[in-house]
């Protein structure tokens, strides 16, 4: 122990470096805990809040019910069933898509895995209900909260590059697969 | 083939020395030893074509990469399939196959299975260096089954290969060229072809898929159930994929079952009828003259209640039997079990009624077995073969290819006895790959067969060790055959004596030589006479009992062969055993702990006309339907309606049905487990795929449930348990194994057939069939299986019925001109009996005089029909008939 140390230890320096710190604060005091729901905090950008699906710029529904979403959920919060979108033969759509949102662990996977960005984490959290059930979403419910978080929307895939032109679109003059 | 030494060869692949038999492809002597060498174009079942230059691999002393897809092994051969260089090579054949690539793997139903797809994530990067816009097809439809995609082809040919190839179809053709290249189909409108969903299967990505169950899954959600297609004697074996119990779709893999992993359009496309929403679902019974829906309780105590008090009043001989040979071996061994010992008698019959039982019943006649006694592997090696009333592509497609191999990749020579005549089409013809070929008109396969015979002889190509075996045998058919004149032969078969014997040639100078007769023979007019005396030609051209030969008749049905060994028909026990022979009676009723019932068994249009005569009150009907299937002249209706009780077990309300007092709802065969036997006699599992629609059970189930409420319980736990109780009285029977080993013939009853056996009705079966011309300006009505059908259960599958939803009446152009028909037009059939009204189809392949009508849809087809029973088989004929025809 050199010199210096020794008189450290005996005038308890380091104890008295540690309550510098505690008087400062008991000078400047500000309160830390969000007085929740009055006070709410600012959610960083890649936030991940409730799940939404998203529309087209002119309103149609991006998924094309390939189902990669609930193949990259890790807790089977996903089901879809997907078909032929009626009236637009050859094209394909998710006729239904529902969550189970008492599931989700809000890890973003599904996000990642979809290919045509269809669907997106929101900054929505404040989801408590009363009854669990409430949490099976739907299309139309997912769909919804979609069209209330993000008011800017994308061109339709096909029109944003010609090598997508022929990507999940309709021929109307096919008939429709057999039913 | 058998009298080649097999040689083989030792190379190195990645290091691992490896033994392959000579003449392999490197790919293949790669994939044994475990190593998937990357491929597009190469399929076992095509012959290589080396376009995709996917394969490649690095030859030791070989300047430049090699397809290993088109290099045959070589003794020394040093093969290295992963090193930098052939990576490198995959790596750029894969960007430029993606260069032009949609990428559209979400929306593409091979997403998931998909060969691109997978040598892609392995080799290459995932973003492309090509900016430029792709090529992109104009989207041409296809088909209602068929849909294609052609930005997603990868130009590997398979599909245009495997049509040729392996189908003989033709109906696909590259059209373009380099990356331009597209598939089309030669048809004007939709693609016409056989739909046997082989290019769907065949294609490496999703160029080509099935539109039936388009977007309706993803590979990963399906779950595999191996089973057997029931819509025919061949026995293919299908994988049914089911998601969250529907039905989503069917395939076979390569190398599957004794098709090999080739399927037709009903085993493709056919598979919707299991959850057809008009399946029955609850047990019905009948109150106050109308079926209402009841519970099983109530349905089976009163079916019980019903038969007690009724065997009290009539004994057991008041009941008899019919059961479906579609049903599993299992079914149809516990139906013959509960009619026997519960209820006490004899008197069932099965659907092979209606045609097999005449192949059976020659087969053991002359030489003691009721099987084939060649399996699939000698028609595809024979050196000849005879087909004889087998419009095979239609009725027995897999068996077709079987001889499409032989003649088209092994060269065999092919002769045909058939109704049909050699046209282009668009679906195919075997006539069409003929070497000799008789159109024989449908009523006169006998008379071709002699004129065959007569070649034989005339030729001198009688077996000289048959001559001395059995003088008086070659003596008399020597006799017999002579008397005929080659004149009369000539104008009953409208072929010339010179091409009579030169087809006779032909078939007796190959060494292996198989016959094939189909129902155009066991469902005549003396079925079970000509198939007889087909089995003399193979006698007399000393083919018969050499290993490879013999004579196959084809089932129709998807178990005729295990209703036959099941001994669910009139005159068989389980075996089978002749129901007369006490040796039999014995050994069965030991094993049975009970005494067998005295009475005869009585064939199907017995127990039709004992239903009419009163003597019969209570008729078990299980899946078959004869008031659909046989004609009006069979007055099966009237028959049935004077039964105090008929029991249907039924998938749908049927014709039968619906005649019922009871009808308890069955499991079709996606829903149960079991064995069926195939016409080779190959017994093969049938396993469930999905969950019994509504309240239905399997049709042993049901009868065990009554035979307890009947005071004589039959009971299992499981199909496997009565397979082995059935394995019991058939020694062997359903051990599973990859091949079947046919039967030898029994040299004795050859023996006893030859002294003595062949002369009862020598006589009758070598003399020409009684001519019955056809007045003038009549047709032939032939009533025949269709390719898209198969019995009337096909016609609820909604697939089939894209394919043909109606019966319509195909016709010669020559008759078409005469009557001023057109395609499409309608014409009025007539005669005596009745009258119905029908489209025409022109197509070249029918014969002059002839008019070809599909069984499969309830049309008023079977009001012109007569039906007569065989006198000896009692099978029933109604295939054929004359009719006017008028243009309405
Ligand atoms: S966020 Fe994660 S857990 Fe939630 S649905 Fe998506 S993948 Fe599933
Ligand atoms: S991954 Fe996207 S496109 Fe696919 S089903 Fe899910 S949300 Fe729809
Ligand atoms: S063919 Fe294969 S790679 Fe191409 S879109 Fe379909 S799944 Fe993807
Ligand atoms: S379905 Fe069969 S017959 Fe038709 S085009 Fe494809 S391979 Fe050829
Ligand atoms: S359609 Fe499929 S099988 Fe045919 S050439 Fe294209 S990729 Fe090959
Ligand atoms: S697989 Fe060998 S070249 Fe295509």
């Amino acid at each position: 122990m050199t010199f210096g140390e020794w008189v450290k230890t005996i005038t308890f320096y380091e104890i008295l470096v540690g309550m510098k710190s505690t008087l400062k604060h008991l000078i400047n005091y500000k309160p830390v805990t969000l007085q929740y729901p009055h006070e709410k905090r600012t959610l960083p950008d890649n936030y991940r809040g409730m799940l939404a699906l998203l529309r087209y710029d002119d309103d149609t529904e991006k998924c094309v019910g390939c189902d990669l979403c609930a193949a990259a959920c890790p807790s089977r919060v996903i089901k879809v069933i997907s078909s032929e979108v009626p009236g637009e033969p050859t094209k394909r759509f998710a006729k239904e898509y529902s969550m189970d949102m008492t599931r989700c662990l809000f890890c973003g996977l599904c996000v990642e895995a979809c290919p045509v960005d269809a669907l997106a984490m929101t900054r929505e959290y404040e989801w408590a209900v009363y009854d669990k059930r409430e949490l099976l979403l739907n299309k139309q419910q997912l769909l919804a909260i979609g069209d209330r978080s993000f008011q800017v929307r994308e061109k339709r895939l096909e029109l944003q590059h010609p090598n997508v032109a022929f990507f999940n679109v309709s021929f109307k003059e096919l008939p429709q697969k057999p039913s | 083939m058998a009298d080649v030494a097999i040689e083989t060869v030792t190379l190195t692949i990645d290091g691992v020395p490896v033994t392959a038999l000579k003449g392999t492809l490197v790919i293949e002597a790669a994939r044994q030893m475990g190593v998937m060498i990357p491929h597009f174009c190469y399929h076992p079942k095509l012959k290589p074509d080396a376009n995709c230059r996917m394969c490649v691999v690095e030859i030791e002393k070989v300047p430049k990469l090699q397809t290993s897809c088109s290099t045959p092994v070589a003794e020394g051969m040093v093969v290295r399939t992963a090193t930098t260089v052939v990576n490198e090579a995959h790596k750029s054949i894969l960007e430029f196959i993606l260069a032009n690539h949609p990428l559209d793997c979400p929306v593409c139903d091979q997403g998931g299975r998909c060969d691109l797809q997978d040598f892609s994530h392995e080799s290459t990067p995932t973003t492309s260096r090509f900016v430029e816009v792709k090529r992109i097809f104009q989207k041409e439809y296809f088909s209602p089954l068929i849909e294609t995609e052609m930005n997603r082809c990868v130009q590997c040919l398979r599909c245009v290969r495997y049509c040729d190839e392996v189908m003989d179809v033709k109906a696909l053709a590259p059209s373009g060229r380099g990356t331009m290249t597209e598939i089309k189909h030669f048809s004007i409108h939709e693609l016409d072809c056989e739909f046997c969903g082989g290019c769907v299967q065949i294609c490496p990505v999703g160029a080509i898929t099935s539109r039936l169950s388009m977007y309706e899954f993803r590979p990963w959600m399906l779950k595999r159930a191996d089973t057997i297609c029931t819509y025919c004697g061949d026995g293919c074996q299908i994988t049914i994929q089911t998601k969250e119990n529907e039905l989503i779709e069917v395939n076979s893999s390569h190398g599957a079952g004794r098709n090999n992993g080739d399927l037709c359009p009903r085993g493709f496309f056919g598979y919707h009828v299991s959850t057809h929403p008009d399946r029955l679902q609850h047990p019905l019974i009948r109150r106050n003259g109308a079926l209402v829906q009841t519970t099983w309780e109530e349905a089976l105590e009163f079916i019980a209640e019903t038969c007690l008090s009724l065997k009290l009043a009539h004994g057991p001989t008041a009941f008899a039997g019919l059961i479906a040979s579609r049903c599993t071996n299992e079914d149809l061994y516990v139906f013959q079990k509960f009619m026997r010992l519960v209820i006490g008698t004899n008197q069932l019959d099965s659907s092979a009624r209606y045609g097999h039982i005449n192949g059976v019943r020659a087969l053991l006649r002359v030489q003691g077995t009721h099987r084939w006694t060649i399996a699939f592997e000698d028609i595809v090696s024979a050196h000849a073969l005879l087909l004889v009333g087998t419009n095979i592509t239609e009725t027995n497609p897999i068996t077709g290819l079987k001889v499409k191999e032989a003649v088209k990749k092994r060269g065999a020579v092919l002769v045909t006895v058939e109704a049909l005549q050699p046209a282009i089409g668009t679906i195919s013809n075997i006539t069409n790959l003929a070497a000799h070929h008789v159109t024989a008109h449908p009523e006169r396969f006998g008379d071709a067969v002699l004129g065959l015979i007569k070649g034989v002889v005339e030729e001198g190509l009688v077996d000289p060790s048959l001559t001395q075996r059995a003088p008086e045998y070659v003596k008399a058919i020597s006799e017999a055959v002579r008397c005929l004149p080659w004149s009369a032969i000539e104008q009953a078969t409208g072929s010339t004596s010179s091409a009579l014997r030169a087809a006779a040639r032909a078939f007796a100078d190959a060494p292996r030589a198989v016959i094939l007769v189909g129902q155009g023979v066991l469902r005549a007019p003396g079925g079970s006479g000509v198939t007889t005396t087909l089995l003399d030609l193979l006698l007399l051209t000393g083919h018969h009992g050499r290993p490879g030969c013999g004579l196959a008749p084809l089932a129709e049905e998807n178990n005729d062969q295990g209703a036959v060994e099941m001994g669910t028909v009139a005159e068989f026990l389980p075996g089978p055993g002749d129901l007369t022979d006490q040796a039999v009676r014995e050994r069965i009723a030991g094993l049975w702990k009970e005494e067998l019932p005295q009475t005869p068994g009585r064939t199907l249009m017995e127990i039709l006309d004992d239903a009419r005569a009163g003597t019969v009150k209570v008729l078990f009907v299980v899946g078959e339907n004869p008031v659909g299937t046989l004609p009006h002249a069979a007055r099966a209706k009237e028959a049935l309606e004077r039964l105090e009780l008929l029991v249907c077990q039924e998938l749908f309300l049927t014709e039968t049905a619906a005649l019922a007092d009871v009808v308890l709802p069955a499991c079709s065969y996606a829903e149960k487990s079991g064995t069926f036997t195939n016409t080779e006699g190959h017994v093969q599992s049938v396993r469930q795929a999905i969950e019994p629609v509504g309240e239905s059970r399997p049709d042993w189930e049901i009868l065990s449930a009554l035979s307890v409420l009947l005071g004589y319980p039959i009971e299992y736990r499981e199909p496997r348990e009565i397979l082995k109780e059935i394995r019991s009285l058939i020694s062997g029977y359903g051990l599973l194994g990859p091949a079947p080993i046919p039967p030898r013939p029994d040299a004795a009853v050859v023996e006893g057939y030859l002294k003595k056996g062949f002369a009862e009705d020598v006589t009758s079966r070598y003399s020409l069939s009684s001519s019955t011309d056809r007045q003038a300006g009549n047709l032939t009505l032939v009533v025949a299986q269709s390719l898209f059908h198969s019995g009337k259960l096909s016609t609820r599958a909604k697939g089939l019925l894209e394919l043909q939803k109606a019966g319509a009446l195909a016709l010669n152009p020559a008759d078409a001109t005469l009557l001023g028909i057109a395609e499409g037009d309608q014409v009025r059939l007539s005669n005596a009996r009745g009258q119905m009204t029908t489209s025409v189809q022109v197509r070249d392949r029918v014969p002059e005089g002839q008019a070809v009508f599909p069984e499969h849809f309830d049309q008023e087809v079977r009001r012109l029909l007569s039906v007569s029973p065989d006198p000896q088989t009692g099978a029933p004929y109604f295939k054929t008939t004359q009719v006017k025809v008028e243009k309405v």
